[in-house]
């Protein structure tokens, strides 16, 4: 229980702030209105239907303090892709001429921009098996490369360009069951970096006063909703974990209390050959470690086990992605699960194991 | 020689609010090393406790209590344990093996708490159980006997650190005529040959001819039964 809250929390809080710094932006600007849709659109990957005209990165650009400012296409959510290994896949166009996220890491490791049929996908994105091209809408896309694990709606999302959007577009209208429904000329947010030494928040209010139809949100303040739930849960599970903690103290109590009374009599036996307090007493507390580590290690396996194979669930579940830890933090964190797992036996146990080993033997084996 | 030795001693049970009940008064008492000492009295006259407190398993109210040569009472629970370790053996009247211990690992049990190395322990555990009749047995566990057997295999464990006093209470008590017979038997020849002083308590008076020296409780007080003979062949006196 203990170990389920620290991933949920820390996957949550970590995720969030994975995908504030994948954003690579300063300030997001967002059809007015339509925050939290772009959040669910970047976290969870849910489609948007709110669209701001193209033209309005020019005047973005134009704001004092704006340095650079980039439009992004979120296209469509597709359920049940081939080429990904969760259940949705999110498609995302790009500007390669302004954009300062994507494309730095292309060129870090392509050493070139995407030409048009290229795309680049995340983690979870792949070329179906027997196939040499992604085929989306009637389009074949060259895969020409993946993205670092991240947790975050990233993974599952395939990246290219505004021309490649439009060249989808348009060859989904002749060759797909359904045409790619892309409005001509229109962007979903646009990501905005500041000038060196500019106020974000200041930079954000003057975008939202001088284009109508956007809301600018620095990139700090994105994610708020979503880490509102975050804490929300968080609040539950703490108070459920608490309560958990408690309850197992006194149920372990009572069972040491329960074992130590089936034991007295040879308790009085082993005290009358010849053991003393001191043996009693490490007898109970080894027998209290041992079954914490037992116990705790078995707990511990399943919540890790249950974390990795109900992901998706759960993910669904709570509303927000959720940063699984890599192997060696979840070591850490099963190590620190066993360690509150034995001070909760050493405190549940003390007191009974004291009492026995402090009582006289002739009263121990007494019926 | 004087192996155990009581002076005023007193054990009241209660008190605190609750009415105490005296279940020794002043008792002075002093067990030779060559004593087979049988102590009979009714239940509930204190003999179980006078065999605690001098077998330093029960703290008593008054008095001192002298087992070879240490005051018992006056010394650490750590040293208390090491003495019982070292110098007594206990036969306890319920059933009182590890259940999930062999014979030879119960046998063996004390020499846990003695804190020296005994090459020869599995040996001379196959010897005492040999000697109580169970030497094939020894990786039996404690449910695969009779109580005659188990009671037995205790005897055994309590010779396993060669104790010079044997405490025994109520040894025979759930037993049949001939098991009790055959117990007694083997208490009497390990005080005859090993030179085991033997203290025992039991409410049956017939256990009496067993012993060299008889003790009658009442009421929390001892009294020497002058008339006792020893059996033919026992090394103490009467």
């Amino acid at each position: 229980m203990v170990l389920s809250t620290v991933i949920i929390s820390r996957g949550g809080e970590e995720s969030l702030r994975l995908a504030r710094e994948r954003l690579g932006a300063d300030v997001v600007v967002v059809p007015r209105g339509s925050v939290t849709g772009v959040e669910g659109a970047l976290l969870l990957g849910n489609a948007t239907n709110t669209y701001m005209p193209r033209g309005v990165a020019e005047s973005i650009a134009a704001v004092p303090g704006v340095a650079i400012a980039s439009p992004q296409l979120y296209l469509t959510s597709m359920a049940n892709s081939t080429c990904c290994s969760v259940s949705l896949m999110f498609m995302f166009a790009y500007d390669p001429v302004t954009d300062f996220t994507i494309e730095p890491w292309l060129k870090d490791k392509l050493g070139r921009d995407l030409a048009t049929g290229q795309a680049v996908g995340g983690a979870n994105v792949f070329v179906p098996d027997g196939e040499e091209k992604i085929k989306l809408y009637g389009y074949d896309f060259d895969l020409v490369g993946n993205l670092e694990p991240t947790g975050t709606n990233l993974d599952q999302t395939l990246f290219m360009t505004f021309a490649a959007a439009s060249d989808m577009a348009e060859a989904s209208r002749t060759k797909a069951k359904m045409a790619l429904p892309i409005l001509v000329d229109t962007v979903s947010s646009v990501m905005v970096r500041v000038d060196p030494g500019a106020d974000r928040n200041e930079v954000a209010k003057a975008i939202t006063a001088a284009v109508p139809e956007a809301q600018a949100v620095p990139a700090a303040e994105m994610f708020g909703s979503y880490g509102s739930q975050i804490s929300g849960v968080l609040r539950t599970l703490v108070v459920i974990v608490v309560l958990t903690v408690v309850l197992s103290l006194a149920l372990m109590a009572l069972v040491f209390w329960m074992a130590v009374h089936e034991r007295r009599r040879q308790i009085g036996v082993l005290r009358a050959l010849g053991a003393t307090q001191r043996f009693v007493l490490l007898s109970y507390m080894t027998e209290a470690a041992l079954l914490a580590l037992a116990g705790g290690l078995v707990g511990a396996i399943l919540a890790a086990a249950a974390m990795y194979l109900f992901h998706d669930l759960l993910v669904s579940a709570l509303g927000f992605t959720i940063l699984l830890p890599s192997f060696a933090s979840l070591f850490g964190l099963i190590v620190g699960g066993l360690l509150i797992a034995l001070v909760v036996a050493a405190v549940a146990a003390f007191v009974p194991a004291l009492r026995a080993s402090r009582q006289e033997p002739a009263v121990s084996m007494r019926e | 020689m004087t192996a155990v030795s009581l002076r005023g001693v007193g054990k009241a049970y209660g008190g605190d609010g609750a009415i105490a009940f005296a279940a020794l008064r002043d008792v002075d008492l002093d067990i030779e090393t060559s004593d087979f000492l049988v102590i009979t009295g009714r239940s509930g006259c204190g003999k179980t406790t006078l065999l605690n407190v001098a077998a330093g398993l029960a703290t008593p109210t008054s008095g001192t209590v002298t087992v070879d040569g240490v005051e018992i009472w006056s010394v650490t629970d750590a040293e208390r344990s090491s003495l019982r370790n070292r110098t007594m053996g206990f036969v306890f009247q319920f059933p009182s093996l590890l259940p999930g211990l062999s014979l030879e690992q119960n046998v063996m049990l004390p020499l846990e708490f003695s804190h020296k190395e005994h090459a020869d322990a599995g040996q001379r555990a196959r010897e005492l159980l040999d000697m109580v009749g169970l030497g094939q047995r020894m990786a039996a566990l404690p449910r695969e006997l009779s109580a005659g057997q188990q009671q037995r295999v205790v005897i055994a464990r309590a010779l396993i650190n060669r104790p010079k006093l044997l405490l025994a209470d109520e040894p025979s008590s759930d037993l049949d005529e001939q098991t009790e017979a055959e117990i007694m038997e083997i208490l009497r020849r390990i005080h005859a040959e090993q030179a085991v002083t033997i203290m025992m308590v039991t409410h049956a008076r017939h256990l009496v001819a067993f012993g060299t020296r008889h003790l009658e409780m009442v009421d929390g007080t001892v009294r020497e039964d002058a008339e006792h003979e020893a059996p033919p062949g026992s090394t103490g006196a009467a």
